[in-house]
């Protein structure tokens, strides 16, 4: 297969598995800051 | 004589009236159709002013002037980010954190086109999209959000900027025409009828200041090449939710928007002067567009369907369309469509987290693009 296919399949498998990785970071950095900073402080 | 006289031969190239024309319709859209009007219009006329022959307002024009001073060094829409973030409220995400993977899904669109966009340009006589870099630059029009677009199209593909920019907003301004048949394809009537109760927790005024901050250090250093973007992004919340700044963050809103966007859309027009947009690589681009836009919805969609697979409470898959980022658009689109259904479903709460998820999902894609892709 083209090496530019390759690349490309190679990059959009491994970015859009990232930005789940990068959200779910997030989504624990949420859960953190509700633990830690409760509505009525 | 001559001098005067060159304008009107000028408009003997067929050229100027395709684009006179392009012009005249993106004019047209935002009058007569309000489509984003506040983008369309000053395109449009800058197109009209780019196109003109022999025209004063590029060639060195005051339109040259601000492409250089706004657009190469990617200045205007990072501005335009900083009003976008003194506008959103990320309260409805941080009240349901798990909204953000559905921002995640539904970013699909963009590397289902990229992958599109090389197997196009392998195409013997095709000759606009040589490399990987031109593919991303169209693939990224699946964020949904004008400023990821220009940001990255500037850096990877400036001679396409004006196609990916117009598709970008184009498409942007037709989610409600877009999104609808894809999402009543995807889910059965049932589907779309799912209550979701909402959140009962409030959220603390601390950890509306904390989220800003700490998503711009985390996020800049996984992927530094987003920093300009998440972290003008954040800036702008955090001027709105830090309750000091409230009138920088109204002129972040409104002065600073309003300024950068009739600048950024009259300097884009200005970028589609006809010999090199009229090709048909513009038309791939437009056509490779609205499949970003329609896979991006599936993805969102379908994502919901199979984590509803694995849920006691079930979710209703429509949410999964609104992680296209196109705030608020998007999360508007899917609440009426719920209310079609049954008008007692109040979904927009979910909607909205989806949607600002996808605004941070959009951006963190572009970072990943700008690191990834050599």
């Amino acid at each position: 297969m083209d090496s530019v296919v390759v690349d490309g399949l190679r990059i959009s498998g491994l970015s859009y598995l990232l930005i789940f990785v990068v959200l779910g970071i997030f989504y624990g950095l949420i859960k953190l800051l509700l633990r830690i900073f409760p509505a009525k402080e | 004589m001559t001098e005067l006289l060159r304008g009107i031969v000028g408009m003997s190239d067929w050229r100027v009236w395709a684009m006179f024309c392009v012009g005249l319709a993106l004019i047209w859209l935002a009058v007569k159709k309000e489509y984003e009007p506040n983008l369309l219009l000053p395109m449009g006329f800058g197109c009209l002013l780019a196109n003109i022959p022999f025209s004063s307002a590029v060639g060195g024009g005051f339109l040259d002037v601000l492409f250089k001073g706004g657009i190469t060094n990617e200045l205007f829409p990072i501005l335009i980010f900083i009003g976008v973030g003194a506008m959103i409220d990320f309260g409805p995400l941080l009240q349901d954190p798990e909204m953000l993977f559905f921002g995640a899904a539904a970013q699909f669109g963009i590397f289902f086109t990229m992958m599109l966009a090389v197997l196009v340009g392998r195409i013997p006589g095709i000759t606009g999209i040589p490399g990987l870099k031109e593919a991303a630059a169209i693939g990224i029009i699946g964020a949904a959000d004008g400023p990821t677009s220009i940001y990255v199209a500037t850096r990877f593909a400036p001679g396409l900027l004006a196609p990916i920019t117009v598709a970008a907003y184009s498409y942007m301004s037709l989610v409600p025409i877009i999104q609808p048949p894809i999402v009543r394809a995807l889910t059965t009537r049932e589907e779309r009828m799912i209550r979701m109760e909402n959140p009962e927790h409030e959220v603390s005024k601390t950890v509306k200041i904390v989220f800003p901050i700490a998503v711009t250090l985390i996020a800049g250093i996984i992927a530094p090449m987003s920093v300009a973007l998440i972290g003008s992004l954040m800036f702008g919340n955090l001027l709105r939710e830090s309750g000091v700044t409230e009138r920088l963050s109204k002129a972040a809103q409104n002065e600073l928007t309003s300024l950068v966007t009739i600048l950024l859309g009259i300097t884009i027009g200005s970028s589609m002067a006809g010999k090199q947009f009229l090709n048909p690589t513009t038309l791939l681009i437009i056509a490779m567009g609205l499949v970003a836009f329609v896979f991006d919805t599936a993805g969102g969609v379908l994502f919901a369907k199979l984590i509803n697979l694995f849920r006691k409470r079930k979710i209703n898959p429509m949410i999964g369309a609104c992680g296209i980022s196109a705030f608020p658009m998007s999360a508007r689109v899917i609440q009426k469509m719920a209310q079609q259904e049954d008008g007692g479903n109040f979904i927009i709460m979910h909607a909205v987290g989806a949607n600002v998820a996808g605004q941070i999902a959009s951006i963190i894609a572009g970072g990943l693009i700008l690191a990834l892709v050599h």
